[in-house]
């Protein structure tokens, strides 16, 4: 008969207390795994918005850290708008009335205006135009794509994108049709906006959102800025009277709340330079401000995410130290009845190294039973909130959802309980035969 | 000091199995001298011997087979078993030669509560040097009569099957002497006869010599070769009216 075998039949002579430890390990190992999955899935969902097709975000000067959640994430408090004429500054001459190139035209590739402040039934609603679907990515440079129906036509002006989740969640389809509401939940109910597509999953805060025409946007109750004769003297000026369109809102009557760049290399510049140069030279004007997504996030991560995960990872080692302590306190409690086994194997002509090495061996087995049991429950846990996951960080997190720390986390708990069993295991070793057996 | 009261064998046609020369073991008593429990100058048995040592309470009969089974090493004096001084060796060595050519048989049967009866004979074999053998072990029960107990755990059995299964551990390395210390004692009346047939049988086919320690004069008298402990330990003569165990 194997150690292995002996030590096994120890465990299931003591099933109620052998069991009782390996639960308590296994309670401690399904938390720190759905703590490191849950994190790192959160983690995923901040870091997969950084790649959405824009290096950039011109909004209103204030938090460059709430510019980024607004916009890429569709969360944090709304924000305040910047001016059309601000957003025409980056767009070349043929989107432009003067027929000009705008200010910062030339080191522009793209440039995505959104504006935001309604709602649909706990959903944000962004209001963009076409260019958002056709030119921005879903992440690492895909194209968006569409599980059903076709993105919005520019001139179809109460039509709308939903994310994916979105349509899930509500089961809207193509065709349906929704009224977002005013500032909140239960403002004032706008017009509805028919829908044109529905996005295929992006596994990004995309997927939580609601995209609608700009321009029927602009159309709804106090979406137009209130214009005093005095402004309108001084800032609307030439563009006053160039209305994009019967029944469209003039241009000056327009904000936006963010704009989604992708800078252009300069001619002789790398466009990373580029990038740097446009920034500061917002940054250093009055109307806007230049966010850099990466740098926030990284700023986000380092900040909240990082150490809040160092943590809950603090808090879960520890719970599994106290499980480890449980296997120890398991050990030692039943060293009476163990002391009898012992010297009777020694009698037997067991060596002081074997019965040392079953003793150790019992506790590899509770720790690696406990952790298995523990890593299906964790992953367990993970698969019942991932919906709640997916729907609040648009992040899918499941049952196979997996991060490689939980590789060392079986290793690590093996050293524990070796660490644990010592005491026992050398008790175990010193077992005064004579004196049990007399 | 071979002492022989109901048999006629001559013991210089056989080789000695186990030997004791100047043996002597001694105790630390708190506040007081060493307590010396053993001192005997020569003991032997030799191969197929089947030998009831007396002694009463006190004179050392524990003490006699812890140092014969090498648990415990004597604080002088030779113990031979088949002519290898145990007492030179390390404690692993000793640990070794206790699994593969000592059996140890007691008076609590020490069984493994949580092995079943096959186990608690495999468990014995694997510390031995030979390859576990379940064959062996299962004949072995067949031999002491559970076969069809191969599986229950010592729990769920009676006293009597649980002290076949401590011969049939006992046995199972093939050991060259069997030790059983008052294998009778926790037994009742009606079963005793049983227990020491079945000792004397199975050590006569397995050809292993037998030391029975007891207390028991009727237990004794049923041994071809009778020993007192008091007669060859000149230790247990001085103390006898002791009552501790040795």
């Amino acid at each position: 008969m194997s150690l292995l075998g002996i030590a096994w039949r120890n465990i299931k002579q003591r099933a109620f207390t052998s069991g009782l430890t390996a639960l308590s390990m296994s309670l401690g190992v399904a938390l720190v795994v759905a703590t490191l999955i849950t994190g790192g899935v959160v983690k995923q969902a901040f870091e997969s918005g950084a790649g959405l097709g824009y290096n950039m975000i011109i909004g209103a000067k204030g938090s460059p850290l709430q510019l980024v959640l607004n916009s890429v994430y569709l969360i944090s408090k709304p924000i305040e708008n910047i001016s059309w004429a601000t957003y025409t500054e980056f767009l070349p001459a043929r989107e432009r009335p003067d027929e000009q190139d705008g200010t910062w035209a030339a080191s522009t590739h793209t440039a995505v205006p959104i504006c935001m402040g309604d709602y649909f039934r706990g959903h944000r609603v962004v209001g963009t135009n076409s260019t958002y679907f056709d030119r921005l990515t879903r992440g690492n440079g895909q194209p968006f794509e569409f599980s059903s129906g076709t993105n919005f036509h520019d001139e179809d002006l109460y039509s709308a994108v939903l994310g994916s989740q979105v349509a899930l969640t509500l089961n809207l389809q193509v065709g349906d049709k929704i009224a977002p509401t005013h500032g909140a939940d239960d403002g004032k109910v706008h017009d509805p906006f028919q829908i044109t597509g529905i996005l295929a999953r992006t596994d990004t805060p995309i997927d939580r959102g609601v995209f609608v025409n700009m321009e029927g946007f602009y159309l709804q109750d106090g979406h137009a800025k209130p214009i005093d004769s005095s402004e309108n003297t001084e800032q609307t000026g030439p563009t006053n009277n160039d209305s994009p369109g019967k029944g469209l809102l003039p241009y000056n009557q327009r904000e936006v709340t963010a704009i989604l760049l992708e800078t252009a290399a300069l001619p002789g510049l790398p466009a990373e330079l580029t990038a740097m140069g446009l920034r500061n030279a917002i940054n250093e004007g009055r109307d806007a401000q230049a966010a850099l997504p990466i740098a926030e996030i990284r700023v986000l991560l380092d900040l909240f995410v990082t150490p809040l995960e160092l943590l809950l990872l603090l808090v879960t080692t520890l719970v599994v130290i106290v499980s480890a302590i449980g296997i120890l306190v398991s050990m030692v409690g039943s060293s009476l009845e163990r002391s009898r086994d012992v010297a009777i194997m020694r009698a037997l002509g067991a060596r002081r190294s074997v019965v040392l090495a079953t003793v150790l061996i019992e506790a590899i087995l509770l720790a690696v039973g406990g952790g298995i049991i523990g890593l299906l429950l964790g992953h367990g846990t993970v698969g019942l909130i991932g919906p709640w996951i997916a729907t609040n960080a648009g992040v899918t997190a499941g049952f196979l959802s997996y991060t490689t720390a939980e590789l060392l986390l079986v290793p690590f708990l093996i050293a524990l309980a070796i660490l644990a069993a010592l005491l026992p295991a050398v008790a175990a070793y010193r077992t005064d035969v004579a004196r049990w057996l007399g | 000091m071979k002492q022989t009261h109901s048999n006629t064998q001559s013991p210089v046609e056989k080789s000695a199995v186990l030997e004791l020369n100047g043996v002597k073991k001694s105790f630390s008593v708190p506040g007081g001298d060493p307590l010396l429990i053993l001192d005997i100058p020569f003991f032997q048995i030799t191969a197929g011997d089947l030998v009831a040592l007396e002694g009463q309470s006190g004179s050392g009969k524990s003490t006699l087979l812890n140092v014969v089974s090498g648990i415990m090493r004597p604080d002088s004096g030779q113990v031979l078993i088949g002519g290898l001084n145990i007492v030179k060796l390390a404690e692993p060595q000793r640990d070794r030669l206790r699994a593969d050519r000592i059996g140890l048989v007691f008076q609590q049967f020490n069984l493994l509560p949580g092995f079943t009866a096959l186990e608690n004979v495999l468990v014995s074999m694997s510390f031995g040097s030979q390859v576990s053998s379940k064959e062996r072990a299962e004949s072995l029960l067949e031999a002491v009569g559970l076969a069809d107990r191969f599986h229950h755990k010592p729990a769920a059995m009676s006293i009597g099957q649980q002290q076949r299964v401590a011969v049939a551990r006992a046995l199972a390395n093939r050991p060259r002497v069997l030790l059983a210390d008052e294998p009778t004692a926790s037994i009742d009346p009606s079963h005793q006869q049983q227990v020491i047939d079945l000792l004397q049988t199975t050590c006569r086919e397995e050809e292993v010599a037998l030391l029975v320690v007891t207390h028991a004069p009727e237990v004794a008298e049923q041994f071809p070769v009778r020993h007192r402990l008091e007669d060859f330990n000149r230790a247990a003569a001085v103390h006898s009216t002791t009552n501790g165990v040795y």
